[in-house]
Protein backbone atom coordinates (compact mmCIF):
# COMPACT_ATOMS: atom_id res chain seq x y z
CA UNK A 1 0.00 0.00 0.00
CA UNK A 2 1.54 3.89 -0.60
CA UNK A 3 -0.99 5.88 0.55
CA UNK A 4 0.01 9.77 0.17
CA UNK A 5 -0.07 12.78 2.48
CA UNK A 6 -0.61 16.21 1.91
CA UNK A 7 -0.58 18.12 4.82
CA UNK A 8 2.02 17.20 7.69
CA UNK A 9 2.00 20.68 9.32
CA UNK A 10 -0.44 19.62 11.80
CA UNK A 11 0.62 16.34 13.26
CA UNK A 12 0.07 15.55 16.85
CA UNK A 13 3.01 15.23 19.32
CA UNK A 14 5.28 12.16 17.83
CA UNK A 15 5.32 10.43 20.65
CA UNK A 16 6.45 6.56 20.18
CA UNK A 17 7.80 6.99 16.65
CA UNK A 18 10.26 4.99 15.40
CA UNK A 19 13.89 6.51 14.84
CA UNK A 20 15.01 3.97 11.88
CA UNK A 21 18.49 3.86 10.28
CA UNK A 22 18.75 2.37 6.26
CA UNK A 23 20.70 -0.69 6.87
CA UNK A 24 19.98 -1.89 2.64
CA UNK A 25 19.06 -0.54 -0.34
CA UNK A 26 17.42 -3.27 -2.80
CA UNK A 27 16.65 -2.32 -6.18
CA UNK A 28 14.25 -5.46 -6.82
CA UNK A 29 12.94 -4.23 -10.48
CA UNK A 30 13.63 -1.26 -12.38
CA UNK A 31 11.67 1.27 -10.62
CA UNK A 32 11.18 -1.06 -7.25
CA UNK A 33 13.37 -0.16 -4.11
CA UNK A 34 13.02 -1.76 -0.75
CA UNK A 35 15.00 -0.19 2.10
CA UNK A 36 16.26 -2.62 5.14
CA UNK A 37 14.94 -0.64 8.21
CA UNK A 38 17.17 -1.17 11.16
CA UNK A 39 17.65 0.77 15.18
CA UNK A 40 20.54 2.64 14.70
CA UNK A 41 21.75 0.26 18.08
CA UNK A 42 20.30 -2.56 16.72
CA UNK A 43 17.44 -4.51 18.89
CA UNK A 44 14.16 -5.22 18.38
CA UNK A 45 11.10 -3.88 16.46
CA UNK A 46 7.64 -4.15 17.43
CA UNK A 47 5.87 -7.13 16.42
CA UNK A 48 2.76 -6.36 14.12
CA UNK A 49 -0.05 -8.07 12.14
CA UNK A 50 0.06 -9.04 9.05
CA UNK A 51 -1.00 -6.39 6.10
CA UNK A 52 0.24 -3.75 8.29
CA UNK A 53 2.62 -0.20 7.56
CA UNK A 54 4.11 2.34 8.88
CA UNK A 55 3.66 6.05 7.60
CA UNK A 56 7.39 7.06 7.21
CA UNK A 57 8.53 10.97 7.01
CA UNK A 58 9.23 11.58 3.71
CA UNK A 59 11.00 15.19 3.71
CA UNK A 60 7.60 17.55 3.52
CA UNK A 61 4.89 14.58 3.48
CA UNK A 62 4.30 11.18 5.05
CA UNK A 63 3.29 8.03 3.13
CA UNK A 64 2.06 4.80 4.28
CA UNK A 65 4.02 2.07 3.16
CA UNK A 66 2.96 -1.84 3.87
CA UNK A 67 5.91 -4.05 5.77
CA UNK A 68 6.50 -6.87 3.96
CA UNK A 69 7.74 -9.39 6.80
CA UNK A 70 5.53 -11.72 8.54
CA UNK A 71 5.09 -9.84 11.71
CA UNK A 72 6.70 -11.95 14.48
CA UNK A 73 8.85 -9.90 16.02
CA UNK A 74 12.86 -9.14 14.42
CA UNK A 75 15.45 -6.44 14.24
CA UNK A 76 14.34 -5.02 10.82
CA UNK A 77 11.44 -3.90 8.70
CA UNK A 78 11.32 -3.72 5.32
CA UNK A 79 8.91 -1.73 2.53
CA UNK A 80 9.39 -1.94 -1.30
CA UNK A 81 8.28 1.62 -2.72
CA UNK A 82 7.73 1.99 -6.39
CA UNK A 83 8.73 5.33 -7.66
CA UNK A 84 6.20 7.45 -9.34
CA UNK A 85 7.53 9.99 -11.59
CA UNK A 86 4.30 12.01 -11.37
CA UNK A 87 3.65 11.18 -8.05
CA UNK A 88 3.64 13.89 -5.02
CA UNK A 89 7.65 13.44 -4.05
CA UNK A 90 7.24 10.75 -1.43
CA UNK A 91 8.64 7.75 -3.54
CA UNK A 92 10.85 9.68 -5.53
CA UNK A 93 12.31 11.07 -1.25
CA UNK A 94 12.47 6.88 -0.44
CA UNK A 95 14.39 6.76 -3.44
CA UNK A 96 17.09 9.46 -2.67
CA UNK A 97 17.43 7.47 0.60
CA UNK A 98 21.44 5.47 0.58
CA UNK A 99 22.76 3.51 3.31
CA UNK A 100 23.02 5.02 7.16
CA UNK A 101 20.31 7.21 6.37
CA UNK A 102 17.79 8.46 9.42
CA UNK A 103 14.32 8.07 8.86
CA UNK A 104 11.48 8.46 11.23
CA UNK A 105 8.29 6.23 10.83
CA UNK A 106 5.06 5.55 12.95
CA UNK A 107 5.09 2.37 14.66
CA UNK A 108 3.16 -0.31 12.87
CA UNK A 109 -0.27 0.22 11.75
CA UNK A 110 -2.87 -2.20 11.09
CA UNK A 111 -5.61 -2.12 8.61
CA UNK A 112 -5.48 -5.37 6.71
CA UNK A 113 -5.00 -8.06 9.19
CA UNK A 114 -5.83 -12.01 7.72
CA UNK A 115 -9.02 -13.30 10.07
CA UNK A 116 -7.89 -15.64 11.66
CA UNK A 117 -10.77 -17.78 11.81
CA UNK A 118 -10.75 -18.05 7.76
CA UNK A 119 -10.49 -21.82 6.50
CA UNK A 120 -8.94 -20.33 2.93
CA UNK A 121 -7.16 -17.51 2.50
CA UNK A 122 -7.49 -16.16 -1.23
CA UNK A 123 -4.49 -13.60 -1.73
CA UNK A 124 -5.03 -10.99 -5.45
CA UNK A 125 -2.44 -8.74 -5.85
CA UNK A 126 -2.21 -5.87 -8.87
CA UNK A 127 1.82 -4.45 -8.95
CA UNK A 128 3.15 -2.90 -6.21
CA UNK A 129 0.31 -4.14 -4.07
CA UNK A 130 1.73 -7.15 -3.55
CA UNK A 131 3.69 -5.68 -0.62
CA UNK A 132 1.45 -6.45 2.35
CA UNK A 133 0.55 -9.65 0.21
CA UNK A 134 3.74 -10.70 0.41
CA UNK A 135 3.57 -10.25 4.44
CA UNK A 136 0.36 -12.35 4.33
CA UNK A 137 1.91 -15.19 2.73
CA UNK A 138 4.63 -15.28 4.92
CA UNK A 139 2.48 -15.27 7.89
CA UNK A 140 0.38 -18.05 6.05
CA UNK A 141 3.31 -20.55 5.54
CA UNK A 142 4.86 -19.91 8.96
CA UNK A 143 1.51 -20.55 10.69
CA UNK A 144 0.38 -23.15 7.95
CA UNK A 145 -2.42 -21.49 6.96
CA UNK A 146 -3.88 -22.73 3.43
CA UNK A 147 -3.83 -19.74 0.65
CA UNK A 148 -3.61 -19.07 -2.55
CA UNK A 149 -1.53 -16.05 -4.31
CA UNK A 150 -2.59 -14.48 -7.67
CA UNK A 151 -0.48 -12.14 -8.77
CA UNK A 152 -0.21 -9.50 -11.61
CA UNK A 153 2.83 -7.99 -12.61
CA UNK A 154 4.69 -6.46 -15.45
CA UNK A 155 6.20 -8.43 -17.99
CA UNK A 156 10.05 -8.46 -16.26
CA UNK A 157 8.83 -5.98 -13.57
CA UNK A 158 7.18 -8.71 -10.80
CA UNK A 159 8.90 -7.42 -7.41
CA UNK A 160 9.41 -10.05 -5.16
CA UNK A 161 8.54 -12.64 -8.27
CA UNK A 162 11.56 -15.06 -6.91
CA UNK A 163 11.07 -15.10 -3.70
CA UNK A 164 7.39 -15.79 -3.43
CA UNK A 165 8.21 -18.52 -5.82
CA UNK A 166 10.73 -20.44 -3.16
CA UNK A 167 7.99 -19.39 -0.43
CA UNK A 168 4.62 -19.82 -2.53
CA UNK A 169 5.30 -22.64 -4.63
CA UNK A 170 2.57 -23.95 -6.73
CA UNK A 171 -0.10 -21.38 -3.96
CA UNK A 172 1.62 -19.02 -6.43
CA UNK A 173 0.24 -17.63 -9.87
CA UNK A 174 1.35 -14.51 -11.15
CA UNK A 175 0.02 -12.97 -14.59
CA UNK A 176 1.57 -10.73 -17.14
CA UNK A 177 -1.96 -10.63 -18.90
CA UNK A 178 -5.06 -8.86 -17.28
CA UNK A 179 -7.45 -11.00 -18.77
CA UNK A 180 -5.99 -13.77 -18.13
CA UNK A 181 -5.46 -12.42 -14.63
CA UNK A 182 -9.40 -11.39 -13.83
CA UNK A 183 -10.42 -15.05 -15.63
CA UNK A 184 -8.23 -16.42 -12.64
CA UNK A 185 -9.47 -14.08 -9.88
CA UNK A 186 -13.66 -15.01 -11.45
CA UNK A 187 -12.53 -18.70 -11.38
CA UNK A 188 -11.33 -18.42 -7.74
CA UNK A 189 -14.43 -16.50 -6.67
CA UNK A 190 -16.81 -18.99 -8.21
CA UNK A 191 -15.75 -21.79 -6.08
CA UNK A 192 -13.38 -21.61 -2.91
CA UNK A 193 -14.84 -23.37 0.44
CA UNK A 194 -17.05 -21.47 2.88
CA UNK A 195 -15.10 -20.00 5.01
CA UNK A 196 -12.34 -18.50 2.46
CA UNK A 197 -11.70 -14.52 2.68
CA UNK A 198 -10.73 -12.65 -0.25
CA UNK A 199 -7.65 -9.85 0.45
CA UNK A 200 -6.98 -7.71 -2.56
CA UNK A 201 -4.52 -4.42 -2.57
CA UNK A 202 -3.44 -3.03 -6.04
CA UNK A 203 -4.69 -0.75 -8.75
CA UNK A 204 -8.47 0.55 -8.16
CA UNK A 205 -10.26 -1.19 -11.29
CA UNK A 206 -8.40 -4.34 -9.89
CA UNK A 207 -9.96 -3.32 -6.55
CA UNK A 208 -13.43 -2.79 -7.75
CA UNK A 209 -13.61 -6.03 -10.32
CA UNK A 210 -12.56 -8.16 -7.26
CA UNK A 211 -15.37 -6.81 -4.99
CA UNK A 212 -17.89 -6.14 -7.73
CA UNK A 213 -17.48 -10.26 -8.88
CA UNK A 214 -17.63 -11.44 -5.58
CA UNK A 215 -20.73 -9.86 -4.39
CA UNK A 216 -22.42 -11.14 -8.05
CA UNK A 217 -21.19 -14.96 -6.92
CA UNK A 218 -22.62 -14.30 -3.40
CA UNK A 219 -19.67 -13.39 -1.30
CA UNK A 220 -20.50 -11.48 1.50
CA UNK A 221 -18.83 -8.32 2.17
CA UNK A 222 -17.66 -9.54 5.51
CA UNK A 223 -15.24 -12.10 3.20
CA UNK A 224 -13.94 -9.27 0.91
CA UNK A 225 -11.12 -7.10 2.20
CA UNK A 226 -9.60 -4.67 0.11
CA UNK A 227 -6.28 -2.15 0.95
CA UNK A 228 -6.35 0.46 -1.48
CA UNK A 229 -3.74 3.02 -2.20
CA UNK A 230 -5.54 6.41 -1.57
CA UNK A 231 -9.16 7.78 -1.27
CA UNK A 232 -10.36 9.28 -4.60
CA UNK A 233 -12.51 11.89 -4.10
CA UNK A 234 -14.18 15.05 -5.53
CA UNK A 235 -13.95 18.83 -3.94
CA UNK A 236 -17.54 17.98 -2.30
CA UNK A 237 -20.61 20.04 -1.54
CA UNK A 238 -20.28 22.87 1.31
CA UNK A 239 -21.61 22.63 5.20
CA UNK A 240 -21.31 23.50 8.11
CA UNK A 241 -19.86 22.01 11.39
CA UNK A 242 -21.41 22.73 14.75
CA UNK A 243 -19.11 22.49 17.50
CA UNK A 244 -21.60 21.04 20.47
CA UNK A 245 -19.86 21.95 23.12
CA UNK A 246 -18.12 25.36 22.47
CA UNK A 247 -21.37 26.33 20.29
CA UNK A 248 -19.27 27.55 17.29
CA UNK A 249 -19.97 27.06 14.02
CA UNK A 250 -17.61 26.42 11.02
CA UNK A 251 -18.26 26.70 7.83
CA UNK A 252 -16.55 23.35 5.34
CA UNK A 253 -16.46 25.15 1.40
CA UNK A 254 -16.62 23.42 -1.02
CA UNK A 255 -12.40 22.35 -2.11
CA UNK A 256 -11.44 22.13 1.81
CA UNK A 257 -12.03 19.18 4.03
CA UNK A 258 -13.74 19.09 7.57
CA UNK A 259 -10.34 18.36 9.27
CA UNK A 260 -8.79 21.66 7.29
CA UNK A 261 -11.49 23.51 8.04
CA UNK A 262 -11.53 22.29 11.79
CA UNK A 263 -7.57 22.84 12.18
CA UNK A 264 -8.03 26.67 10.38
CA UNK A 265 -10.54 27.29 13.21
CA UNK A 266 -8.06 26.62 16.29
CA UNK A 267 -9.44 22.87 16.64
CA UNK A 268 -6.96 20.66 17.25
CA UNK A 269 -8.22 16.97 15.78
CA UNK A 270 -5.32 14.45 15.74
CA UNK A 271 -4.51 12.90 12.63
CA UNK A 272 -2.32 11.27 10.58
CA UNK A 273 -2.50 10.23 6.87
CA UNK A 274 -5.20 12.89 5.50
CA UNK A 275 -6.63 10.59 3.07
CA UNK A 276 -9.18 8.22 4.69
CA UNK A 277 -7.22 5.41 5.39
CA UNK A 278 -5.72 5.44 9.10
CA UNK A 279 -8.65 5.98 11.49
CA UNK A 280 -6.59 8.67 13.59
CA UNK A 281 -8.85 11.52 13.06
CA UNK A 282 -12.08 10.16 13.98
CA UNK A 283 -15.04 12.79 15.36
CA UNK A 284 -17.90 12.12 17.23
CA UNK A 285 -21.49 13.41 15.69
CA UNK A 286 -24.48 14.39 17.36
CA UNK A 287 -26.37 14.70 14.79
CA UNK A 288 -26.93 15.17 11.25
CA UNK A 289 -25.73 13.30 8.67
CA UNK A 290 -22.42 12.51 7.96
CA UNK A 291 -21.24 11.66 3.81
CA UNK A 292 -18.73 8.58 4.32
CA UNK A 293 -16.21 9.21 1.75
CA UNK A 294 -13.32 7.51 4.16
CA UNK A 295 -11.92 3.81 4.10
CA UNK A 296 -11.41 3.39 7.41
CA UNK A 297 -15.11 2.48 8.57
CA UNK A 298 -17.21 -0.54 8.53
CA UNK A 299 -20.44 -1.01 6.88
CA UNK A 300 -21.90 -1.30 10.64
CA UNK A 301 -20.08 2.05 11.74
CA UNK A 302 -20.72 4.12 9.15
CA UNK A 303 -24.61 3.19 9.14
CA UNK A 304 -24.75 4.02 13.16
CA UNK A 305 -23.65 7.47 11.84
CA UNK A 306 -21.80 8.79 15.16
CA UNK A 307 -18.58 9.11 13.68
CA UNK A 308 -17.16 10.94 11.12
CA UNK A 309 -13.54 10.54 9.02
CA UNK A 310 -13.24 14.58 9.23
CA UNK A 311 -10.27 13.99 6.67
CA UNK A 312 -12.16 13.51 3.54
CA UNK A 313 -16.12 12.98 4.98
CA UNK A 314 -18.25 15.13 4.71
CA UNK A 315 -22.01 16.36 5.67
CA UNK A 316 -25.30 14.91 3.39
CA UNK A 317 -27.45 17.28 5.46
CA UNK A 318 -25.99 21.12 5.19
CA UNK A 319 -25.49 21.17 9.43
CA UNK A 320 -23.43 18.38 11.06
CA UNK A 321 -23.37 18.84 14.63
CA UNK A 322 -19.94 16.76 16.43
CA UNK A 323 -19.19 16.32 19.70
CA UNK A 324 -16.25 19.09 19.88
CA UNK B 1 -27.34 -4.94 32.85
CA UNK B 2 -29.89 -3.21 31.25
CA UNK B 3 -32.12 -4.54 29.09
CA UNK B 4 -30.93 -2.52 25.63
CA UNK B 5 -26.98 -4.20 26.78
CA UNK B 6 -28.42 -8.17 26.88
CA UNK B 7 -27.67 -10.25 24.46
CA UNK B 8 -30.43 -12.69 24.28
CA UNK B 9 -31.43 -12.05 20.57
CA UNK B 10 -34.44 -10.04 19.26
CA UNK B 11 -35.93 -11.94 16.62
CA UNK B 12 -38.26 -9.37 15.24
CA UNK B 13 -41.67 -9.98 14.30
CA UNK B 14 -41.35 -10.67 10.57
CA UNK B 15 -39.28 -13.78 9.17
CA UNK B 16 -36.65 -12.78 6.99
CA UNK B 17 -36.80 -13.34 3.09
CA UNK B 18 -33.76 -15.53 1.52
CA UNK B 19 -30.84 -13.58 0.27
CA UNK B 20 -31.13 -12.61 -2.99
CA UNK B 21 -26.92 -12.54 -3.50
CA UNK B 22 -27.19 -16.29 -2.39
CA UNK B 23 -26.01 -19.01 -5.12
CA UNK B 24 -26.96 -22.58 -3.10
CA UNK B 25 -29.47 -22.45 0.06
CA UNK B 26 -29.89 -25.11 2.76
CA UNK B 27 -32.87 -24.40 4.83
CA UNK B 28 -33.75 -26.37 8.30
CA UNK B 29 -36.99 -26.54 9.37
CA UNK B 30 -37.78 -27.12 13.17
CA UNK B 31 -41.25 -28.59 14.17
CA UNK B 32 -44.28 -27.96 11.89
CA UNK B 33 -44.89 -24.62 12.18
CA UNK B 34 -40.51 -24.27 11.05
CA UNK B 35 -41.05 -26.42 8.48
CA UNK B 36 -44.05 -24.27 7.19
CA UNK B 37 -41.67 -21.51 6.99
CA UNK B 38 -39.09 -23.60 4.88
CA UNK B 39 -41.37 -24.51 2.80
CA UNK B 40 -42.28 -20.68 1.48
CA UNK B 41 -38.97 -19.64 1.57
CA UNK B 42 -38.17 -22.25 -1.26
CA UNK B 43 -40.99 -20.94 -3.41
CA UNK B 44 -38.91 -17.59 -2.71
CA UNK B 45 -35.78 -18.68 -3.52
CA UNK B 46 -34.68 -17.14 -6.85
CA UNK B 47 -35.22 -19.70 -9.49
CA UNK B 48 -32.30 -21.82 -10.68
CA UNK B 49 -30.35 -22.02 -7.14
CA UNK B 50 -30.25 -24.80 -5.65
CA UNK B 51 -32.26 -24.79 -2.30
CA UNK B 52 -31.91 -28.16 0.04
CA UNK B 53 -34.94 -28.31 2.92
CA UNK B 54 -34.11 -30.21 5.54
CA UNK B 55 -36.91 -31.07 8.28
CA UNK B 56 -36.34 -32.33 11.78
CA UNK B 57 -38.66 -32.41 15.06
CA UNK B 58 -35.65 -30.73 17.08
CA UNK B 59 -31.96 -29.74 16.51
CA UNK B 60 -30.76 -33.38 17.74
CA UNK B 61 -27.39 -34.81 17.26
CA UNK B 62 -28.41 -36.20 13.75
CA UNK B 63 -29.33 -33.04 12.24
CA UNK B 64 -26.68 -31.42 13.60
CA UNK B 65 -24.65 -33.84 11.93
CA UNK B 66 -26.26 -33.07 8.81
CA UNK B 67 -25.42 -29.68 9.33
CA UNK B 68 -21.76 -30.01 10.16
CA UNK B 69 -21.37 -32.47 7.02
CA UNK B 70 -23.37 -29.63 4.82
CA UNK B 71 -20.98 -26.55 5.42
CA UNK B 72 -17.83 -28.85 5.31
CA UNK B 73 -18.66 -29.77 1.92
CA UNK B 74 -20.23 -25.71 1.01
CA UNK B 75 -18.47 -22.79 -0.86
CA UNK B 76 -18.74 -19.26 -1.01
CA UNK B 77 -22.01 -18.21 -1.93
CA UNK B 78 -24.08 -20.67 0.30
CA UNK B 79 -26.49 -19.84 2.50
CA UNK B 80 -28.54 -20.85 5.50
CA UNK B 81 -31.99 -20.13 6.92
CA UNK B 82 -33.08 -21.74 9.97
CA UNK B 83 -36.83 -21.70 11.36
CA UNK B 84 -38.62 -22.52 14.37
CA UNK B 85 -38.16 -22.97 18.83
CA UNK B 86 -35.34 -19.96 19.80
CA UNK B 87 -33.34 -23.21 21.39
CA UNK B 88 -33.13 -25.32 18.46
CA UNK B 89 -32.55 -22.45 15.83
CA UNK B 90 -29.59 -20.99 18.52
CA UNK B 91 -28.35 -25.00 18.69
CA UNK B 92 -27.92 -24.87 14.78
CA UNK B 93 -26.67 -21.09 14.50
CA UNK B 94 -23.97 -22.30 17.39
CA UNK B 95 -23.06 -25.00 15.05
CA UNK B 96 -22.68 -22.61 11.84
CA UNK B 97 -20.77 -20.32 13.69
CA UNK B 98 -18.49 -22.37 15.38
CA UNK B 99 -17.82 -23.78 11.48
CA UNK B 100 -16.71 -20.11 10.43
CA UNK B 101 -19.97 -19.38 9.12
CA UNK B 102 -20.49 -15.55 9.00
CA UNK B 103 -23.79 -13.94 10.62
CA UNK B 104 -24.27 -12.50 7.10
CA UNK B 105 -24.81 -15.87 5.55
CA UNK B 106 -27.62 -17.05 8.36
CA UNK B 107 -30.86 -15.83 8.51
CA UNK B 108 -33.55 -17.37 11.34
CA UNK B 109 -37.08 -17.06 11.96
CA UNK B 110 -38.09 -17.85 15.25
CA UNK B 111 -41.66 -19.26 15.92
CA UNK B 112 -41.44 -19.21 19.66
CA UNK B 113 -39.47 -18.56 23.04
CA UNK B 114 -40.54 -20.58 25.35
CA UNK B 115 -38.37 -23.43 25.85
CA UNK B 116 -34.86 -22.26 26.59
CA UNK B 117 -31.56 -23.95 26.41
CA UNK B 118 -29.61 -23.03 30.04
CA UNK B 119 -25.80 -23.69 29.90
CA UNK B 120 -24.41 -24.31 33.69
CA UNK B 121 -21.05 -23.19 34.59
CA UNK B 122 -20.55 -25.02 37.26
CA UNK B 123 -21.09 -28.68 35.81
CA UNK B 124 -20.78 -27.90 32.16
CA UNK B 125 -24.42 -29.82 31.37
CA UNK B 126 -27.05 -27.89 29.02
CA UNK B 127 -30.54 -27.82 30.44
CA UNK B 128 -33.56 -27.37 28.72
CA UNK B 129 -36.13 -25.33 30.46
CA UNK B 130 -39.45 -23.27 30.08
CA UNK B 131 -38.52 -20.85 33.00
CA UNK B 132 -38.54 -17.33 31.58
CA UNK B 133 -34.69 -14.85 31.54
CA UNK B 134 -34.50 -14.33 35.29
CA UNK B 135 -36.16 -17.30 36.45
CA UNK B 136 -34.54 -20.30 37.96
CA UNK B 137 -34.30 -23.92 36.77
CA UNK B 138 -32.91 -27.05 38.35
CA UNK B 139 -29.71 -27.99 36.75
CA UNK B 140 -30.02 -31.53 34.54
CA UNK B 141 -26.35 -32.04 35.38
CA UNK B 142 -25.50 -31.38 39.28
CA UNK B 143 -29.13 -30.35 40.61
CA UNK B 144 -28.30 -26.63 41.57
CA UNK B 145 -30.60 -24.30 41.47
CA UNK B 146 -29.76 -22.09 38.19
CA UNK B 147 -30.89 -18.55 37.81
CA UNK B 148 -31.33 -17.71 34.10
CA UNK B 149 -29.36 -15.20 33.23
CA UNK B 150 -30.38 -12.26 30.30
CA UNK B 151 -27.37 -13.63 28.43
CA UNK B 152 -26.96 -15.88 25.31
CA UNK B 153 -23.81 -17.27 24.08
CA UNK B 154 -23.59 -17.33 20.60
CA UNK B 155 -20.96 -20.12 20.34
CA UNK B 156 -23.02 -22.19 22.96
CA UNK B 157 -26.61 -21.33 21.81
CA UNK B 158 -27.14 -21.23 25.14
CA UNK B 159 -28.77 -19.28 27.65
CA UNK B 160 -26.12 -18.83 30.85
CA UNK B 161 -27.34 -20.02 34.54
CA UNK B 162 -25.21 -19.55 37.38
CA UNK B 163 -26.61 -20.72 41.10
CA UNK B 164 -28.76 -19.24 42.41
CA UNK B 165 -28.36 -18.74 46.05
CA UNK B 166 -24.52 -19.11 45.51
CA UNK B 167 -24.17 -16.00 48.13
CA UNK B 168 -26.55 -16.98 50.90
CA UNK B 169 -25.09 -18.66 53.51
CA UNK B 170 -25.54 -22.18 53.71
Amino acid sequence: MTATLTAPGALRADDGRLVLEVAGVVDEVPGTRTLVLRRPGGGLLPAHPPGSHVVLDCGDRRNAYSLTGDGSPCEEYRVSVLLCPDGEGGSAFVHRLAVGDIVSASRPRSAFAPVSTARHHLLVAGGIGITPMLSHARAAVRWRRSFELLYRHRPGAGAHLDELRGLCGDRLTAYTSTPEMLAAVRAALADRPLGTHVYVCGPTPLIGFVEETAAELGWPGERVHAERFSADLDAGEPFTAVLARSGSRVPVPSGTSLLTALEQAGVAVPNLCRQGVCGECRVPVRSGRPLHRDLYLSETERAAGDAVMCCVSRSVDDELELDL
Amino acid sequence: MGAEHTSVPRWGSEWPAPDPSARTVLLVGFGARGCAITAAWAADVPAGRPVEVLAADDADESVLAVLTARIAGARVGWRLMLAGPEDDVLAARAVALRAGVLDAEIRCAVTSTDRKRVYCPHCRATTTTTAPVAGETPCEGCARRLHVYAHVSRRAGAYLGFMADAEEVA
